[in-house]
């Protein structure tokens, strides 16, 4: 397949200034001009609309709420009360991810989330975040979490390792779940988009139809993957509280 | 895959931290703290008005017993007062009628009496006529003259055979 037309090529990065610090490359690019653009309309959005701090919300304002009022509530139905001390950080996760997907949907806009460096360093905050935080609640305790009470003597053996490693797993599924979803909305996108165009007559309109039933689906996508990440932090943190 | 490419591995994660450590702060310490003063200031001007209408309630609730109250007050004082009118009424009636017939009584006892008398005085006339009649018939058949007390005398003594 010619590197032109892959459908891989719009997961390409290109810097859009060089700058290195220190040996390394550190070029500004279109990743972290999407990345830019998300942290802006996050802050923009979040501060204009609630710049009036009306008590009969706008509109606008209404929306700010309910994304606040959503994690509030993921956060106190998972891990209750601790859970407030984490907000801004869960809050913060949900509205980077979210955000950057539904940016990615703009079409020729980059999506970071599509990247597994980019979504194995978010896992990994929340993976070592939580290993540190069951440590400081538990200390050497924290690794009874790999014991499972009520089960035969006989079959710690084996599920002890197991447990081990789901643990460490958690990381990669929490990363490539987010970026395989990305990634394969996007290139199936960008497959059916080649059809449009290299199909006879008017033919390109079947799956210039599906392209638009697809983009809603890849938007659903977006705010479920958001959602699955921030539900699966706040389960973790419920973990290095609650150890089983 | 540009994925794998680890060409921007350093440049991606280095822009990751600075833009999400931006965006973290910033919601920390800005944004989610707007937020939660307004919800806050709601949820205040909520508990508020509920806490007023409560207390207008009560004081609704107290109103309508005295309400209350006061209806059960009249109810009673208007039975005491209809209970007095009829009492009053009774009395002034039962005493109106006793007077009546004591009225009716003595008119009976007084229509009585004259009949009595009238009857006395019918009798009276009767023996005078009879003593005259008598005395005119005696004269005529005889020449015998009778005193008023011997005919008075004979016809009491008769008397009884009138009756």
């Amino acid at each position: 397949m010619a590197a032109k037309d892959s459908p891989l090529k719009q997961f390409e990065i290109d810097p859009i200034s060089n700058i290195e610090l220190g040996g390394y490359n550190i070029s500004f690019t279109n990743s972290s001009f999407a990345m830019l653009i998300t942290v802006l309309v996050i802050t923009l959005f979040l501060t204009l609309t609630v710049s009036t701090r009306s008590i009969i919300p706008s509109r606008m304002q209404l929306i700010s709420e309910l994304m606040y009022n959503f994690i509030a509530q993921l956060l106190s139905d998972t891990v209750g009360d601790n859970g407030k001390r984490y907000f801004p950080f869960v809050f913060s996760l949900f509205m980077f991810v979210l955000i950057g997907n539904m940016v990615g949907m703009i079409p020729y806009q980059f999506t970071f989330t599509s990247h597994i460096i980019v979504t194995f360093a978010l896992a990994a905050v929340v993976f070592i975040g939580v290993t540190i935080l069951g440590f400081i609640n538990h200390g050497i305790k924290f690794f009874t979490f790999f014991y499972i009470p009520g089960v035969p003597f006989y079959m710690h053996p084996l599920l002890i390792p197991i447990e081990v490693i789901s643990y460490l797993s958690r990381p990669i599924s929490l990363s490539v779940r987010l970026f395989a979803n990305m990634l394969a909305g996007h290139t199936l996108l960008k497959v059916f988009a080649g059809f449009v165009v290299s199909m006879p007559f008017f033919t390109g309109v079947f799956p210039l139809a599906f392209i638009v039933a697809l983009t809603g689906l890849e938007i659903l996508i977006a705010f479920l993957q958001a959602y699955v990440f921030a539900i699966l932090t706040c389960l973790y943190i419920n973990d290095a509280y609650h150890l089983h | 895959m540009p994925q794998l490419n680890p060409e921007f591995f350093v440049s991606q994660l280095f822009w990751l931290a600075v833009f999400f450590t931006f965006l973290f702060v910033f919601l920390w310490r800005v944004s989610l703290p707007r937020i939660a003063t307004v919800l806050e200031k709601r949820q205040n001007k909520i508990d508020e008005n509920l806490s007023s209408a409560k207390e207008l309630q009560e004081q609704a609730m107290e109103i309508e017993k005295k309400i209350n109250d006061q209806i059960n007050k009249a109810k009673l004082e208007t039975d005491e007062k209809i209970k007095e009118t009829i009492n009053a009424l009774q009395e002034n009636v039962s005493s109106q009628l006793s007077s009546l017939d004591k009225d009716l009584e003595k008119k009976v006892s007084d229509a009585e009496k004259e009949i009595l008398k009238s009857k006395d005085d019918q009798m009276k006339n009767i023996n005078n006529e009879i003593v005259n009649i008598t005395k005119l018939t005696v004269g005529k058949i005889t020449d015998i003259e009778l005193s008023d007390n011997e005919l008075n005398k004979v016809i009491e003594t008769h008397k009884g055979n009138f009756n």
